[in-house]
């Protein structure tokens, strides 16, 4: 299969060539037909993602400005230069690392604790409930997650401060707190959300991971006089790390690269929490001037470039050790 | 009770302590048990209750609305209907939504079926470097990144403030984890299924359609239901990509939509939302058991 279609075409021997000819009409046949189905998510691969990725690398180098009519011109470096002396790159950089700490925790640990309590269930019919509501805001979409606790964190009139305020008195109507709008509330109050998103799902990877494990594994550890959380940490917790692993990295690449939660819930404030590199990217492309798209594409490429460090930095972390 | 045994086999340590459980009361012996589904039912309730929570809201009638009780004094269902009749855009904003989510959806699957098969069954020459480039793509934020060069695309191709032109973009959005799941499937499909269709003289198209994929249903339904999913909520590349509010689907309306009085007042925006939220929520009860069987054959291991 591996062979290329060029070396077969050397064998210069008449009395293989019929055959070699044939062989290699087929090969060639089946190669374009494989790629025949390949070709849609290829193409769609290629012109949606890996050309403008490039594009963008190419563009950070120029000094691209969208709404203009003047042609482009190569200025190497210049916009990293001034992207990385700008104060505002580095705050902003901070911001979505600030975030990535306050929510990756919570949503690897919460959804851990939990599995492990319903992988006890053994009511197959109660098991699966608890499967179904867990699942549940996995399939509520992104944006419509994001309106609904906008509107629970609303000063005035959303639950949350209802509950303080009215129910329990703990605030009064002056001082109750301002979860979002670009207090510093306002990062951890869209953590809290994320992790309450990602509850479930990440709950059901683990339920997955966990029923990899063999049973009788624990149980002999149990019987064996190991405490709960002993098994946990030996039995248990070796065998869920490749699981682990994917939703860690995976989760630190979401959030650091969040921007739907920022423009729906802060907006282009250069001093607020929210004004993370994804917003100074945006906010220079699509926003600021004459669109400044060359810098844009540098302090996005920048900000990519600084979460793929940590990435392979987690990946040589968690690889799996002999 | 099963639970509170449940894994003590034949051992004679495991007798002793069930013998030494069933002595004490009901309460004590199942403590554990109630314990833990005492924090599951907790966690459900903080699942569950701010979507109650929305749910009623659309139901309350204005004055309870504005009072924010959780339970209201009076109900009025005529939210749903004054939503349609007064609100000009959005019956177009929801025919957006669903237009712009069946387009995504079935070019995603299309795309995802095709070359997960052909990655797996008909080995095409580079296909470990496709493979490659669609995991690396998973660890990068394409999403974000890309944006100025698919704002340029669609430019250049008129496609800026159209509709359709968003689902161009749209399918790419999952396109390489779709591409990961439907390949893990097709691995678990015997390959002498296809050889023995093969001899029998059937093409690859007939053959992918008549036995390849009744045989990853599964799978198909947790591609479905994650690009369904991404298509009905996006709102970075639309918010970017379209200008005039008639372009533009649900989820940027409603985010953009400020609750007060009038025609956006809170039980209406309620409304709106439990409408758009609810079709999703509906399919994925209905499809649960396909959807889990899916998940633990393809996603895990893809």
């Amino acid at each position: 299969m591996g062979q290329s279609i060029a070396a077969t075409g050397l064998t210069h021997n008449p009395a293989h060539r019929r055959g070699a000819l044939s062989s290699r009409m087929m090969r060639l046949q089946n190669g374009v037909g494989a790629w025949l189905f390949l070709l849609p998510a290829v193409v769609f691969f290629v012109g949606y993602q890996v050309y403008p990725i490039f594009r963008v690398l190419w563009i950070s180098f120029t000094d691209y400005q969208f709404l203009t009519n003047e042609p482009a011109h190569w200025v190497w470096f210049k916009n990293y230069a001034e992207a990385l002396s700008d104060p505002l790159m580095w705050a902003s950089l901070w911001r979505a690392t600030y975030f990535t700490i306050l929510f990756l925790p919570g949503t690897i640990i919460l959804p851990l604790l939990l599995a492990i309590l319903v992988d006890r269930v053994t009511q197959p019919r109660l098991a699966t409930l608890y499967r179904v509501v867990l699942l549940i805001p996995a399939v509520i979409p992104s944006t419509l997650v994001f309106v609904l606790w906008k509107w629970m964190y609303n000063f005035q009139t959303g639950p949350i401060n209802h509950l303080l305020v009215d129910t329990f008195g703990l605030f009064d109507a002056r001082d109750a707190p301002q979860w979002l709008g670009g207090t510093a509330l306002t990062l951890p109050s869209i953590a809290v959300m994320e992790v309450w998103w990602g509850l479930g799902y990440h709950t059901i990877f683990f339920l997955a991971g966990l029923a990899a494990i063999p049973k009788d594994l624990p149980e002999a550890a149990r019987i064996d006089g190991a405490s709960e959380w002993q098994v946990f940490w030996h039995v248990t917790r070796p065998r869920l790390a490749p699981v682990m692993m994917i939703l860690v990295v995976l989760r630190f690449g979401s959030a650091m690269a969040v921007i739907d939660e920022y423009l729906i819930f802060g907006g282009f404030n250069r001093e607020t929490p929210t004004y993370t590199w994804t917003m100074f990217m945006y906010d220079e492309a699509f926003k600021t001037g004459l669109w400044r798209q060359g810098f844009g594409a540098a302090i996005g490429m920048i900000g990519a470039v600084a979460m793929m460090i940590v990435v392979v930095f987690l990946l040589r972390i968690f690889r799996p050790r002999d | 009770m099963s639970e509170a045994v449940h894994g003590d086999t034949f051992t004679p340590a495991a007798t002793v302590l069930r013998r030494r459980r069933r002595r004490k009361g009901w309460l004590a012996q199942n403590q554990g048990a109630i314990i833990r589904h005492a924090v599951i039912i907790l966690f459900m309730v903080i699942i569950l209750v701010p979507l109650a929570w929305v749910g009623i809201m659309s139901i309350k009638s204005l004055p309870d609305a504005m009072r924010g009780n959780f339970w209201p004094k009076r109900f009025d269902f005529t939210h749903y209907s004054y939503i349609f009749q007064r609100i000009d855009t959005l019956p177009r904003n929801l025919f957006n939504s669903i237009y712009v989510t069946a387009g995504t959806v079935f070019g995603t699957t299309a795309c995802a079926v095709l070359a997960g098969y052909a990655l797996v069954h008909l080995k095409p020459r580079g296909g470990a470097f496709v493979i490659a480039a669609l995991l690396v793509s998973l660890y990068f934020p394409v999403r974000v990144v890309s944006l100025i060069s698919i704002y340029e695309i669609q430019h250049f191709l008129g496609l800026i403030n159209s509709t359709t032109g968003l689902i161009l973009p749209y399918i790419t959005l999952n396109l390489a984890i779709s591409v990961l799941i439907m390949r893990s499937m097709f691995q678990l499909v015997p390959h002498e299924l296809f050889e023995a269709a093969k001899i029998d003289g059937a093409g690859p198209w007939r053959t992918l359609f008549l036995i390849g994929l009744p045989m990853v249903r599964n799978g198909l339904v947790v591609v479905f239901i994650v690009n369904f999913v991404t298509a009905w909520g996006e709102f970075l590349l639309c918010t970017t990509l379209t200008n005039d509010q008639d372009a533009r689907t649900m989820p940027v309306v409603l985010a953009g939509a400020q609750g007060g009085l009038g025609q956006w007042s809170w039980p209406n925006l309620a409304a709106v939302y439990v409408i758009v939220v609810t079709p999703g929520i509906i399919a994925f009860v209905f499809a649960q058991r396909l959807f889990f069987k899916g998940l633990a054959e393809g996603v895990i291991k893809g």
